[in-house]
């Protein structure tokens, strides 16, 4: 996308008077996004991007200017408008160039730009159909297929130069039920880092099934208690615990601005021994996945907690020179118009022995959450939230009514020593995650959990 | 440091969507809107009196509807060339192939407005004030915060967020009914979150500034509100679970106005999503309160001259003395019901096509201090700060639960701190049970600029032991 010669002399223009690192990331990206609702296909819809992105990092500071352009004359101004924010004596000049190579292997088979639109269309009319049948309650079906493919190039003043593309399919599924006065929803979508050979796997009318099933189910939900619970935390989605409880807090932005609970705790003892969790982008084909980082370093699985003990916290690069660590390709961005930053990209809690249906059959009273709406959470204290939109009650050892959505609130060092059963049933879940403006395309994962008490907010006190 | 250097430019954006028009004129297409967006923006970031990061671009795109035998396509392009925007104008028309031909599909028409032009003057949109801040006094002014922050209150150990972050836009629709008019923007950001400790607990509070200018920022407030939401916190603790009166500051009371705000728009009520569906004229809240959508406020930050297809924007009474009077309508949405289009059109950006949305949304205020509301509450629970807003709550079904966090309210005055916390309620029992509304009103960037005075909600589901 920017020959070598070009790039030396952009890393060279970025450095001219000071700084210690600049770098390079240029894209060109092709998305379209076709929704269905009514019954009809209501909104088709494309975009072209390309641009770039330029760094300058001068001690702790991070000087970034981004263009809607890869002309020469255009990014060459912007570095140099860049370099005069610094003033230096001591100059950097950039290291040779080298390509980097990932281990990750993806092939895609079908590229969105292969499919011609009428069979988008019909994949999504049949998801309307599948879903309406299900049930004469439902009464609305709203679906989003949306694809992504782009290219990248990124180059930096130490020497790392690569090439990159992705490709990305999602299919997102809402669908509405009624019966008499109560209105409620289900939710269900299918998401990869691969292209439409997926839908040949994954039936999109499972998809639609799901997000019906649950929406008619919860049409004889009752309210949900209140106060401490025991919770069994249902496998893929219910990773949200971890991502919430935990994940966020071992980014190492926070931990460098002494903003989270996690600090100072790498070798102790953070989690119930059975806990084992890892953060891995280089697992083929998963949403949260890819080759190399928003920095362009290759991707790896990080083992965050091993047996309960805290490993290691999520780098990038700024972090990592900064903490003297090595980088764990967590640096990721949106887009050529944002900083990368250290984010998580596929989180999950690793498999244990028990059988999920005996975690179930353990508990005389409480809660079984299968289903979630996402979560929140605050690192520098360690409370967070994750929303049930799918849950039942558990009375002596059977699930048995559905409740109404609640959310779950609790203390992350606290939690992670309360889970005290985890099942053999490892599953993935895609989703998007929110931090610093910029969205992530994530993926949590867990199989069965068992919590032995976190604050469950119904309204049935 | 350099402000950003005008680039030796290179056409303008008015330039862009003239010629864009003149390309898709020659296509057999029915009608046509191109909408031209450009921004030029700085965000920074502050730590440790100290830049984290500091960001500046300037970026242009263009958003393209193309109308054929009553269907319609989209596609947008951020690399402004000949080849791009043809490939972009093409792809908006294949796009609309594909979708359903409806007989409401077309441009907005005149006689469809509910308001007349030039309700509003464009001055009110942009400060002048904005362009006298250069990159260096930008940055003193964040230092500045911080320092008046961390000078507050010993407990104060740390900054959690400092950012900073401006923009001047401009936006331009020009359409196949010879509709062509702009308008230019500046806002100016700027978001504190502190951090304090006291013994072994640690505690973070919040507040944040929005002006059109950063030189309208009340620096004082906005220290003095983040640290205080901070260290009333401190040493809060678990309560039992129970039924109780809850009072929300005026911006969480905002943060729920906001749930209200999504079922009032037109499409979520025609396409059964909302629990406001056939009840024009039914009293949906308790007390007498109006709630209004006013798109022409000359202090409303989401203000504008026309919306986002061009039809020009104004006020709404959307519930009066509690009863629901009508929804917000676009032109597709309006001419469903056979209404006239409210102004309420709504795009996030270029990449988006105009959907349905609120402007400035507000609930209009008492005369009653929020002192007097205090004083009258035997027992509660005032909350400062909620999390998980947007997983806590399904506006479809009307389910709510939230963190919470806040202080309890014992015989009129304040007690001890509280926190991990949930209040749960659904959305139509929490309308009838808003008793008092307060006379601060105030708004805050949340979807559109939301705003509302500090509320009493009676008998709301706490859970926390």
């Amino acid at each position: 996308m920017i020959n070598t010669t070009l790039t030396k002399k952009i890393l060279n223009t970025l450095l001219k008077t000071g700084g210690s690192f600049s770098e390079v990331f240029a894209q060109k990206k092709e998305v379209n996004n076709i929704r269905l609702e009514d019954g009809k296909i209501e909104n088709s819809s494309s975009g072209f991007e390309l641009g770039c992105g330029l760094r300058l990092i001068y001690k702790d500071s991070t000087f970034y200017a981004y263009v809607d352009s890869l002309q020469q004359d255009i990014i060459l101004n912007a570095a140099q408008i860049l370099s005069a924010a610094v003033n230096e004596t001591s100059k950097i000049k950039v290291l040779n160039l080298s390509n980097t190579y990932s281990s990750y292997i993806a092939s895609i088979k079908k590229h969105p730009s292969d499919i011609i639109a009428e069979n988008k269309k019909e994949i999504l009319l049949s998801v309307d159909s599948f879903a309406r049948n299900y049930s004469h309650y439902i009464i609305q079906v709203s679906s989003n297929l949306s694809d992504l493919e782009e290219e990248i190039y990124i180059a930096n003043s130490e020497g790392i130069m690569c090439h990159d593309s992705n490709t990305k399919v999602m299919l997102s599924v809402s669908v509405v039920a009624q019966e008499k006065k109560e209105i409620r929803t289900g939710y269900k979508s299918l998401a990869r880092t691969s292209g439409y050979e997926v839908f040949g796997i994954e039936k999109p009318s499972v998809v639609s099934g799901e997000a019906a099933r649950i929406a008619v189910t919860m049409l004889k939900a009752v309210n949900a208690p209140s106060g401490s619970q025991q919770v069994v935390i249902g496998p893929a989605f219910g990773g949200v615990i971890f991502h919430e409880a935990c994940g966020h807090g071992l980014e190492a932005d926070a931990i460098l601005k002494d903003a989270s609970v996690f600090k100072d705790k790498i070798g102790k003892k953070i989690a119930n021994n059975m806990v084992t969790a890892i953060d891995d982008p280089s697992m083929p084909y998963h949403w949260g996945s890819y080759a190399f980082d928003g920095e362009g370093f290759p991707s790896q699985e990080n083992i965050l907690i091993k047996e309960g003990i805290l490993q290691n916290y999520i780098f990038d690069y700024k972090t990592a020179k900064k903490m003297n660590e090595k980088q764990t390709g967590n640096g990721r961005r949106q887009s050529y118009r944002d900083i990368p930053i250290p984010r998580m990209s596929n989180t999950y809690l690793a498999q244990g022995k028990e059988d999920p249906a005996s975690i179930l059959k353990s508990v005389k009273k409480g809660i079984y959450a299968k289903e979630f709406s996402g979560g929140q959470v605050d690192p520098a204290i360690g409370d967070f939230v994750f929303g049930i939109s799918e849950g039942y009650m558990i009375e002596e050892g059977v699930v048995t009514k559905p409740i109404k959505g609640a959310t779950l609130i609790g203390n992350g060092p606290e939690i992670l020593n309360k889970i005290t059963a985890i099942g053999s049933n490892l599953d993935f879940a895609p989703g998007f995650c929110g931090k610093g403006g910029q969205a992530a395309s994530n993926e949590v994962g867990q199989p069965t959990i068992l919590v032995s008490e976190i604050t469950v907010g119904g309204t049935e006190i | 440091m350099e402000d950003i250097v005008k680039r030796k430019n290179g056409k303008s954006l008015v330039n862009f969507c003239k010629d864009a028009s003149l390309k898709i004129k020659k296509l057999e297409v029915d009608e046509f809107e191109i909408y031209g967006a450009s921004s030029t923006n700085n965000e920074l970031e502050l730590f440790n009196g100290q830049i984290d990061n500091l960001t500046f671009a300037e970026t242009k795109g263009l958003g393209i509807r193309i109308f054929k035998d009553k269907r319609v396509g989209y596609s947008y392009t951020s690399i402004l060339d000949e080849y791009n925007i043809d490939k972009c104008i093409d792809r908006a028309f294949s796009n609309s192939k594909i979708t359903f031909q409806e007989e409401f599909n077309y441009l907005p028409l005149e006689s469809e407005f509910k308001n007349s032009k030039g309700i509003i003057d464009k001055k009110i949109l942009f400060s002048e004030d904005f362009f006298n801040f250069d990159i260096k006094q930008k940055i003193q002014l964040a230092k500045k915060l911080e320092i008046l922050a961390k000078k507050k209150d010993k407990r104060v150990t740390g900054i959690n967020n400092l950012i900073y972050d401006d923009s001047l836009d401009e936006v331009m629709i020009l359409n196949s009914t010879g509709f062509f008019d702009s308008y230019r923007t500046t806002s100016a950001f700027i978001y504190l979150s502190v951090i304090s400790k006291e013994k072994d607990d640690t505690s973070t509070g919040s507040f944040f500034g929005y002006d059109r200018s950063p030189g309208e920022f009340n620096l004082e407030e906005i220290a003095a509100n983040a640290v205080n939401r901070s260290v009333s916190i401190l040493g809060g603790k678990k309560i039992k679970s129970q039924v109780v009166d809850i009072i929300l500051d005026p911006f969480i009371a905002a943060q729920f106005l906001g749930i209200i705000a999504s079922i009032v728009t037109a499409d979520t009520v025609q396409k059964g999503k909302s629990l406001l569906k056939d009840r024009i004229g039914d009293k949906i809240f308790k007390g007498d309160f109006d709630v209004i959508d006013d798109g022409t406020l000359s202090y409303g930050l989401a203000s504008k001259p026309f919306d986002g297809e061009g039809v020009p924007k104004g006020k709404t009474v959307i519930f009066e003395n509690g009863i629901l009077k009508t929804y917000l309508y676009n032109t597709y949405t309006a001419r469903k019901d056979k209404k006239f289009s409210t102004g309420n059109a709504v795009r996030a950006s270029y990449k988006s096509t105009p959907e349905v949305g609120v402007s400035n949304f507000y609930l209009k205020p008492s005369k009653t201090s929020l002192e007097k509301i205090i004083k009258s509450v035997d027992k509660g629970f005032y909350v400062i700060d909620i999390i998980g807003l947007h997983s806590g709550t399904n506006p479809i079904s009307g389910q709510i639960s939230v963190g919470a966090k806040g202080v309890w309210i014992d015989k009129g005055s304040f007690s001890k701190p509280v926190k991990e916390v949930t209040i749960a309620t659904d959305l139509l029992s929490f309308c009838k049970s808003i008793d008092k509304i307060g006379n601060d009103l105030r708004f805050m960037p949340s979807g559109g600029y939301m705003g509302s005075p500090s509320m009493l909600v009676k008998d709301i589901a706490i859970s926390g032991k």
